[in-house]
């Protein structure tokens, strides 16, 4: 038996992860995307508002550029992998993405990867508290020694359309002209002259002690404007993702619900063993910070006696946060369990995609 | 002018049921039938940098991972190349160079002889946007093509280790697997099945079966891939809350993105990129598997090898003029019609289809194509499936009053070009205005629908034209040209409905 088949080498398999504000696309085998790029399918979570052949459309005009003006091979005959959110994509979603590639593109094989699961391969190890902070949402998972355990995810909407929504509120509040607060700039804004402060300053802030605010920044907009971005922006921006109310709903709060929600002797386990991933894990400061929170929380009086854990690790992935899910399914899909995916003539046959992800049975797609 | 050819007054409905100007139609001359982008299958054909030209056989590209490799894109601004730019700098004279030409073993002796001399040196300039080579540290180069230092990706070790030993790991539990079917083929675990369906994370299900947890590991995880969690994790610097950020020194995100890899946050991290290539695609009918076009291969060239534009098959109409717009009143429309081929074209304009009838059209499509589909399931081609037909998306608000007759449009004649005698013909019926060479000017009624101002109003109708298929190569006769007929619907968009009362 060869170590892999030669089919890997001549035509590897297209990766990708279609996320909601950014797509990942490249081959297998590689170690990092060949690129990043923003995604082009409006319905991609508002599927509910539009019809299917909408997203077909759109889809079709998606996928026509990755293959033809990015990654540039005829995708007829090619293997596929997809790196997505099991408990977030929702079926009609998946389930157009494979028609438009089967019957449109007419690629040969389409393989659907746990964006958290497939995650885990980027270390090595098989046991690891995954949190995925992207555009949408955050999304927790825990996987334990190798089996994602389902009844413990946790999904807020917590990530860069929060922060940005906040920015945007803040900067109107100051005076600034809403036409030329564009997404773009927004995003930019935040990107450039953001970050994560210390738990402490947090905590000063929120109840209204004076601190000394970090420098204003002047951002020049189309050459002529300039927005004046106060150090209280820059520093607290962030912030919604903590926020501190009766909900308990921040980003600290759901990792610790999602680590509740375990076997108690697997907790420890996975509290050290976190893995941050999803762009917002970029942002300046926000890895120190959520351990600051975690510590304090699992020391906390509520906690203390539930938990049964004492500290908390991170992991540190070969990749920047925003692809190592697509980094996952770049390994996985190099491996022989490729030749697990849904072929062309199977789909023919029964045009469903099975939701093998839940092999474990307990489907809990419908929570929360 | 501009708001003529920015929006398409004129559109003709594909086999697919999509409209679109017959700019954007093809013409599939073996099953007779209009294409477009959407149902058409693309391949990719060659691939070239659309900036030097070169052409880059496709498994070249691939080696190269489609880039170029003597062009770079600005990482700074993304929007232009980067030129090499030379300076001279003096250099001390060294040994070697004295005796150029020679064999020299004495390199290292190069104290200098106190003489200078002036030497070529390049770095990578962007003209748009300032940013250069140098900024980020890259020496000058001695020759302009080919020797800029590639970037090293920090973690591509790091990654090999944990592909080669998840490669060898999947390996190792199937064969496992395999054995133990072999030895136990009887008592066949139901959750066997199941693994071979999922397979993701074979060996975990394995371990939570209770398999021995020791047959999973083919080998201890090299040391090099073991620890990667710690306590440790990067600080934020106190500078950020007392001293000012310099934006001109932080990327954007677009910058960040343009290197994937990386993505650097300080602008002193941007490289230059090597060029992505393009590709040159050819396009394909899924009915028949024939080309309708494939491009030469030489980049320089626009040309064709394969062309079926269905502006050179099937008759163009453009509208002259039509007034006045108005619901409920007959208005004149003037149409012109062209002949594109070298045969005289016989046209006839009818109704469009039903609804009803539009429904049986797509039925009969697809019946067809299964036929089709079934007939060559034994031949070793796979045929390609069609995009499921679709009811055209439009809807006509005027009536048509249809002419009572048919009637010839010319052949095209490239010496009568220039012509400019406009030809009347006492055989032709009322509603031709003018004939000249292969174009046509008709004279039509319409009658809008109870529509308000502004309301579009669309009229449509079916073309029925004779074709004759050109005989493809010379040895085949002249008379066994074949003359079809052939249908094209055509939707006009005449213009809105004017408010006169107010004039
Ligand atoms: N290098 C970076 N530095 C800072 N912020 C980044 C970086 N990369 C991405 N981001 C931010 O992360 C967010 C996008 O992250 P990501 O690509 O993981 O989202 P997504 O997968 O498209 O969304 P979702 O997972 O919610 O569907 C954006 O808000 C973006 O501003
Ligand atoms: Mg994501
Ligand atoms: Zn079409
Ligand atoms: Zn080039
Ligand atoms: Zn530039
Ligand atoms: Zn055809």
């Amino acid at each position: 038996m060869p170590l892999f088949e030669t089919v890997f080498q001549e035509k590897p398999a297209i990766v990708m992860e279609i996320g909601s504000a950014y797509t990942k696309i490249g081959f297998c085998g590689e170690a990092h995307p060949r690129f990043i790029l923003p995604t082009e399918i409006e319905s991609i979570r508002d599927v509910l508002k539009k019809t299917e052949k909408n997203l077909y459309d759109q889809a079709v005009d998606f996928f026509n550029k990755i293959f033809f003006d990015y990654l540039l091979v005829s995708p007829k005959d090619r293997k596929v992998s997809f790196v997505e959110s099991t408990i977030t994509t929702p079926t009609l979603i998946r389930e157009s993405f494979a028609k438009v590639l089967f019957h449109h593109f007419e690629v040969a094989s389409i393989l659907f990867l746990p964006l958290h699961l497939v995650s885990l391969s980027t270390l090595a190890i098989d046991t690891a508290l995954v949190v995925d902070i992207g555009y949408k949402e955050a999304v927790i998972l825990p996987v334990f020694n190798g089996v994602q355990i389902l009844k413990a995810w946790q999904a807020q909407p917590l990530g860069g359309e929060s922060i940005h929504d906040g920015i945007k509120a803040s900067l109107i509040l100051n005076g600034v002209k809403d036409e030329i607060l564009s997404e773009r700039v927004i995003e930019d804004i935040k990107v450039r002259t953001c970050f994560v402060t210390k738990q402490a300053r947090a905590v000063a802030h929120r109840n209204n002690e004076s601190i000394q605010p970090c420098p204003d920044v002047d951002y020049p907009v189309d050459g002529s404007d300039v927005i004046k971005i106060p150090g209280n922006l820059r520093e607290f921006a962030l912030e919604v993702l903590f926020p501190e109310d009766n909900d308990y709903l921040g980003l600290p709060y759901i990792i610790i619900d999602a680590i509740i929600k375990c076997p108690v002797d697997s907790r420890k386990e996975l509290a050290e063993n976190i893995l941050l991933i999803g762009g917002t894990s970029s942002m300046m400061g926000i890895k120190s910070r959520l351990r600051d929170e975690l510590r304090t929380l699992i020391k906390s009086e509520f906690y203390m006696d539930r938990l049964y854990i004492d500290d908390v690790k991170f992991h540190n992935a070969p990749s920047k946060p925003n692809f190592t899910g697509w980094l996952g399914g770049s390994i996985y899909s190099a491996t022989d369990l490729i030749s697990n995916s849904i072929t062309r003539e199977n789909y023919l046959k029964h045009p469903k995609i099975p939701d093998w992800i839940f092999y474990d049975g307990s489907s809990t797609r419908n929570q929360g | 002018m501009d708001f003529l050819i920015s929006q398409n007054y004129v559109n003709y409905v594909c086999q697919c049921g999509l409209l679109k100007p017959l700019t954007n139609l093809y013409f599939c001359r073996h099953c007779l039938n209009l294409r477009c982008s959407f149902c058409c299958h693309h391949e990719v054909d060659s691939h070239f940098c659309r900036n030097c030209l070169e052409n880059i056989p496709s498994s070249e590209a691939k080696l190269r991972k489609n880039k170029c490799n003597s062009c770079f894109d600005c990482p700074s601004c993304s929007f232009s190349v980067l030129s090499a730019r030379a300076t001279t700098i003096q250099v001390p004279m060294t040994v070697k160079e004295k005796q150029e030409g020679e064999e020299s073993s004495t390199t290292t002796s190069e104290a200098s002889s106190g003489k200078m001399v002036a030497k070529k040196m390049y770095y990578l300039a962007c003209l748009a946007c300032r940013y250069s080579s140098r900024d980020v540290g890259i020496s000058d180069q001695a020759s302009q093509n080919f020797c800029w230092p590639e970037q090293e990706y920090m973690h591509a070790n790091r990654f090999n280790t944990i592909l080669n030993y998840y490669q060898a790991l999947v390996l190792h539990d199937k064969q496992v697997k395999q054995d133990e079917k072999r030895r136990k083929t009887t008592n066949k675990s139901k959750f066997q099945s199941m693994t071979d369906r999922t397979g993701l994370n074979v060996s975990a299900i394995r371990r939570q079966m209770g398999f021995d947890k020791t047959v999973s590991k083919p080998k201890n995880k090299p040391a090099s891939i073991l620890p990667s969690m710690t306590e440790e994790v990067e600080e934020l610097s106190e500078d950020i809350f007392t001293k000012p950020i310099n934006l001109k020194n932080i990327t954007t995100i677009e910058q960040r993105f343009t290197q994937p890899a990386n993505q650097p946050e300080s602008v002193k991290h941007l490289y230059p990129q090597h060029k992505n290539l393009s590709i040159k695609r050819s396009i394909r009918c899924r009915h028949c598997e024939h080309n309708v076009i494939k491009p030469e291969y030489n980049p320089t060239s626009i040309k064709y090898r394969i062309q079926q534009f269905a502006s050179s098959h099937v008759p163009e109409v453009r509208i002259i003029k039509c007034y006045p717009l108005m619901p409920n009143k007959s208005a004149f429309i003037t149409l012109k019609l062209t002949n594109p081929t070298m045969n005289d074209m016989t046209i006839t304009i009818m109704e469009l289809p039903t609804d009803d009838e539009e429904v049986m059209m797509i039925d009969e499509m697809k019946k067809n194509f299964e036929s089709l589909t079934v007939s060559s399931k034994s031949s070793l081609m796979r045929p390609s499936l069609i995009e499921d037909p679709r009811i055209v998306s439009c809807k006509p608000t005027a009536k048509l009053e249809l002419p009572d007759s048919s009637f010839v449009i010319n052949q095209r004649d490239d010496s009568a070009e220039f012509d400019d005698e406009i030809q009347t013909d006492k055989k032709d019926p009322k509603f031709v205005i003018w004939r000249k060479a292969n174009k046509i000017a008709i004279e039509l009624s319409i009658t809008p629908n109870d529509l308000k101002v502004n309301d579009e109003v669309i009229v449509g109708f079916t073309m029925h034209y004779t074709y004759s298929t050109v005989p493809s190569t010379t040895a085949e006769k002249k008379d066994s040209q074949q003359r079809h007929a052939l249908n094209a619907r055509v939707y006009l968009n005449v213009g809105n409905i004017v408010d006169y009362s107010t004039k």
